[in-house]
């Protein structure tokens, strides 16, 4: 599973792609790349040790053997070093990467959102393809949108002044990345363009030859070089180098280039065309032909040259038309009135090419992708079909063989070969995951087979697809960075088998300490319907803040997880705490606790006893503050609900009698009445009983406190009898 | 590609990452505690927040820690055997303090591996022992790590009739199942490295909530090879498939299991034995699955890091290796 993407370039050493063979990636015999671990510690290293981080970030730690006391200056005993297993291919730099990450999210889930949607209707209609006739417009607009996250490809604006010696244009430095998506758009994506796909690659080898210059010299190199010279020249046409630039130039297509070079041949020149006037005239016919170049494409942007065709028998007869034409300048007697050797040979030259002469062309091109190009231009124009595509590359490839493969060409060489697997192998290893993971999205749409390829289930891979796999895969790459987590879900939820699982296990992983992050993973949670994850993380972040002394969020948090188990706990907790302790200041403490518990939980058991507690102990303050016998009177009412109440403990019994002899001693009148007062010497009674077994809790009191609890309640009964 | 994270003290002998890979652990070979924390999440500067001396005399041999639905603690195995479980927490208006909990004493056996599981009842820990003997706790209170149950004492042999008495073990290794569902019963998978062969194959222990009881429903060994010493196991996450995977590593190398779901009619889960590996030339001290459990990441005696994974058609193979050089 290509989960380890590497992408740098001794990595395509290392697994042998050497050779000239059109499928260089054979999954079986690849050896383990080998990479060297800094970790800055001098020898001896005694022990490792490994962790996964979350995503795909591997956590060594380098321990020095402890014992190692030869070196008393070391002091530091090991390291821990990150490995991170996915950097995308190596020119993109991580801000630009996560940039396309982002950019990419919403037209990925807009097909998402489409798919689903156009299975549901095709499931109502009862069609047999899931797909209608509009999905590749679909998949076309999500392509565009993807390509304007790689770059730019619009040139800057012509300068006002043209210099007539700039035959290059400059660019935005073109991308790998940009190269590669636009190839699997215009093979897999873009059904409009299928009839003028070889101009269309005509197109892309005029954008990104540049890229194929850094493994081998390309025609691009060769103008770059001689646009370097081009300053210095004064009699351009005697340079044996011109007019070889001008022959490679036309043999990939780049008429624009050759025209503007060909006005700066010396027969141009003012004062020369008087008696140069037949060679300017062959000049002057080439290039006038080569801009009338028969083109099997929709239209020609402003500024480009060539004349268009849409439909392919018009195209022919352009074509057999205008290689007519050049046969007959071929023949024409004007050449031997030309006195200027290398104009002569020169245009001869080029003109053997327009007339698909392969020796002529096979001289000027420097890679094989470009011989290959210029064989669709001048020796098969009329070629369809990615079969005699194929056989043509590999005929190529024999002819101009390839010191080293660049990642692009073994993509070309996949598309061409028809084989997915290939393909994506190919964009894993030279771009990583985020790669493979979206331009599945174009390789389902290309064809019949690669989709079944995709999308099949394969037990070998644990029940799901290839294009699952590969989701699975960038989902945890994204995993990998806090700043890029949050995307995560997205694919994970576009997973139809084990998205789910996986985002649990991401989800379980975020740290709760920060409430940002908790409040957005349980969002998440709440949008997916992950009930039980959701609770399970609330349950972690009350514990934490319960046993880190904050605990009142803990129980509020407990209480969104709705984990009763520990909110019984927490109220035995109190419950326990009541009976030793009842200064002020600790009933401050728990009566926030004791409100937020509630009291709807059944099974926090002494609940109900602890709510009437606080509303006692309540109005038992306000008596100590004030002294109205109204205030009073509602502090017995509360007592005697308490004491009534068979949830309050035995043990609780006697402290809480001892608070209030205060109102037993009631200065003013009696504030118990008869009954009242029988029910509490009953319960001293039963408590006295209580004394002699051996699970009795003996409450911590002074010594006296029974006996003035139990005289303070005679008292009291004897003046409530009075006074009834 | 690498970034160093956090130096550590000299004489550090085993270091552990919690759950979200936010905390360190480290314990030394004076019997220090320490921890490292970052303060944002974003940030990868980690640096020393607590320091505690967990054991006068002894080393500290390895830490795991506590599920955090438990809080934040961590259980500390000492070089002469002992087992202590240490928690951060704030009491009663004081700052917060990594203190100890409780301590195990494994009387004249020696302690080799802990692991804690969580299952529907609540938080368990096993500890194997060098004489051959498994113990399984059970925490009676969820927010106190002070009080656990002896639920239950084995040896890990299939047959249960049969003890020995005078095994002599080395090493042992446990993995529980990771999956923490709701209906799902806990289990485990242990191997030793002992002289004792029956002791040594690793065996997968389910809890029969029925019977109250541990059972044993797969052996992860091909008939000649259940005698092998067992460094290492490994039970990886299942976000989906629809069979376990175990990775066990012997002298013969390390091989991946594919575990059945279901249970036959002897109560046995189906076995396949998917791929023997050979690459440390030796012991393999630790096996560590990524999380989605793919990917599984191995060290040993050849002191280099070495990944595994499985391709397109399911043929397990190396993918990367990783030589530390200072």
């Amino acid at each position: 599973m290509p989960g380890v993407a590497s992408g740098s370039g001794d990595t395509r050493g290392a697994s042998g792609s050497n050779d000239s063979s059109l499928v260089p990636y054979l999954p079986e015999l690849r050896q383990p790349v080998v990479y060297s671990l800094h970790h800055g510690l001098k020898p001896p290293i005694g022990r490792l040790s490994i962790s996964w981080s979350r995503g795909n970030n591997l956590r060594v730690s380098v321990l020095r053997p402890p014992s190692a006391e030869d070196s008393d200056d070391v002091e530091v005993g090991g390291r821990v070093v990150e490995v991170r297993l996915s950097n995308g291919d190596g020119e993109t730099g991580d801000a630009k990467w996560r940039r396309i990450a982002y950019g990419s999210v919403p037209p990925f889930a807009l097909l998402q959102s489409r798919r689903s949607s156009v299975a549901s209707l095709s499931k109502m209609s009862m069609s047999p393809s899931p797909y209608n006739i509009d999905w590749w417009e679909y998949v076309m607009e999500y392509s565009k949108d993807i390509n304007s996250l790689l770059g730019d490809s619009k040139a800057p604006p012509n300068p006002v002044i043209d210099d007539p010696k700039t035959v290059l244009r400059n660019v935005e430095e073109p991308t790998s990345l940009k190269a590669a998506w636009e190839l699997m758009e215009m093979f897999y994506a873009d059904k409009q363009c299928q009839s003028w796909l070889l101009e269309r690659l005509v197109d892309w080898l005029a954008d990104y030859d540049s890229l194929l210059s850094s493994t081998q010299p390309t025609v691009h190199s060769k103008l770059v070089d001689f646009q370097n010279e081009l300053v210095g020249l004064q009699v351009i046409e005697d340079n044996p180098k011109y007019w070889e630039v001008l022959s490679s130039a036309l043999a990939v297509g780049w008429i624009e280039i050759v025209v503007k070079m060909l006005r700066l041949h010396g027969s141009y020149q003012f004062h020369q065309l008087g008696n140069r006037e037949i060679e300017n005239g062959l000049v002057e016919t080439v290039s006038f032909l080569i801009s009338k170049m028969p083109r099997m494409r929709p239209e020609v942007e402003y500024g480009r040259l060539g004349e268009c065709y849409k439909a392919k028998p018009d195209f022919i007869k352009a074509w057999e038309k205008w290689r007519g034409k050049i046969t007959k300048l071929d023949c024409s007697a004007f050449w031997l009135q030309c006195d200027h050797r290398q104009t002569r040979e020169g245009l001869k030259n080029m003109i053997q090419i327009m007339l698909g002469n392969t020796d002529n062309i096979c001289n000027v091109t420097c890679h094989w992708i470009e011989l290959f190009i210029s064989h669709f231009l001048y020796v098969r124009p009329f070629t369809v079909g990615l079969e005699s595509m194929y056989s043509l590359a590999q005929k190529c490839m024999q002819l101009k063989p390839m010191s080293s493969a660049h990642g692009l060409i073994a993509i070309i060489l996949g598309i061409l070969g028809e084989n997915t697997e290939v393909i994506l192998a190919e964009c894993s290893r030279a771009f990583g995951p985020w790669m493979v993971a979206h331009a599945i999205e174009l390789l389902t749409t290309g064809s019949d087979e690669a989709e079944f390829l995709l999308q099949e289930e394969r037990h070998s891979l644990g029940g799901i697809s290839i294009a699952e796999l590969h989701r699975l895969v960038y989902a945890q790459v994204l995993s990998s960075h806090p700043l890029t987590w949050q995307i995560a879900p997205i694919y994970l939820t576009s997973c139809m088998k084990q998205g789910m699982g996986l985002l649990e296990i991401l989800l379980y992983k975020l740290p709760i300490q920060h409430n940002e992050t908790l409040l957005k993973n349980l969002e998440i949670c709440r949008l997916y319907e992950l009930d039980t994850i959701s609770s399970n993380i609330m349950k972690i972040a009350g514990v934490y803040h319960w046993k880190h002394g904050r605990k009142g969020s803990g129980v509020f948090w407990l209480q969104q997880a709705r984990d009763e188990i520990r909110l019984s706990r927490i109220a035995q907790h109190l419950f326990d705490s009541v009976g030793k302790s009842i200064s002020d200041e600790s009933f401050k403490q728990w009566e926030g606790l004791i409100e937020l518990l509630g009291s709807e939980s059944k099974t926090t058991g002494g609940l109900e006893f602890l709510h009437k507690y606080r509303d006692f102990k309540k109005s038992l303050k306000q008596v100590y503050g004030g002294k109205t016998t109204d205030t009073a009177r509602q502090a017995v009412e509360s007592l005697i609900s308490l004491m009534k109440n068979p949830s309050t403990p035995q043990r609780f019994w006697l402290p809480i009698l001892h608070d209030s002899l205060k109102l037993l001693n009631w200065q003013e009148r009696p504030l118990l009445n008869v009954s009242q007062t029988s029910l509490l010497l009953n319960k001293l009674q039963e408590l006295s009983m209580a004394k002699l077994r051996p699970d009795f809790i003996e409450a911590d009191l002074p010594p006296q406190a029974l006996s003035s609890v139990r005289l303070a309640l005679a008292t009291n009964l004897g003046r409530a009898i009075l006074e009834e | 590609m690498e970034k160093p994270l956090v130096a550590l003290d000299k004489g550090t002998t085993c270091s552990s990452w919690n759950y979200s890979s936010q905390r360190l652990a480290t314990g030394s070979v004076d019997g220090t505690l320490a921890i490292f924390d970052t303060r944002d999440p974003a940030s990868s500067s980690f640096s020393c927040t607590s320091k505690s001396k967990v054991h006068e005399a002894a080393g500290i041999v390895k830490i795991v820690w506590v599920p955090p639905e438990y809080g934040d603690a961590v259980a500390c195995v000492c070089a002469d055997g002992t087992l202590s479980l240490w928690e951060e927490a704030a009491e009663d208006a004081q700052p917060i303090q990594w203190k100890l909990c409780t301590s195990f004493k494994s009387g004249s056996a020696q302690l080799l591996d802990t692991q804690f599981g969580v299952s529907p009842s609540g938080l368990k820990m096993v500890t194997a022992y060098s004489d051959g003997h498994v113990k399984v706790y059970e925490l009676l209170d969820p927010l106190d790590l002070k009080n656990w149950q002896l639920q239950a004492e084995f040896q890990n042999v299939i047959d249960s009739v049969s003890t020995f008495g005078k095994a002599m073990c080395l090493a042992a290794s446990i993995s529980w199942n990771p999956q923490r569902g709701e209906s799902q019963e806990s289990s485990f998978v242990l191997g030793f490295n002992s002289n004792t062969p029956q002791l040594n194959s690793s065996k997968v222990w389910e809890f029969d909530q029925a019977h109250q009881r541990w059972l044993p429903v797969a052996e992860l060994a091909l008939p000649g090879d259940n005698s092998d010493q067992v460094y290492a196991v490994a039970w990886a996450p299942n976000i989906g498939r629809p069979y376990e995977v175990i990775a066990v590593a012997t002298d013969k190398g390390i091989a991946i299991w594919h575990l059945g779901l279901n249970p036959d009619s002897d109560g046995r889960l189906s076995l396949e034995k998917i791929a023997q590996l050979s690459g440390h030339n030796g012991e393999v001290w630790q096996m560590e699955w990524d999380m989605s459990g793919m990917t599984l990441a191995t060290t040993g005696n050849d002191g280099a890091v070495r990944l595994w994974q499985s391709n397109l058609n399911g043929v397990w193979h190396e993918e990367a290796t990783f030589e530390p050089t200072s």
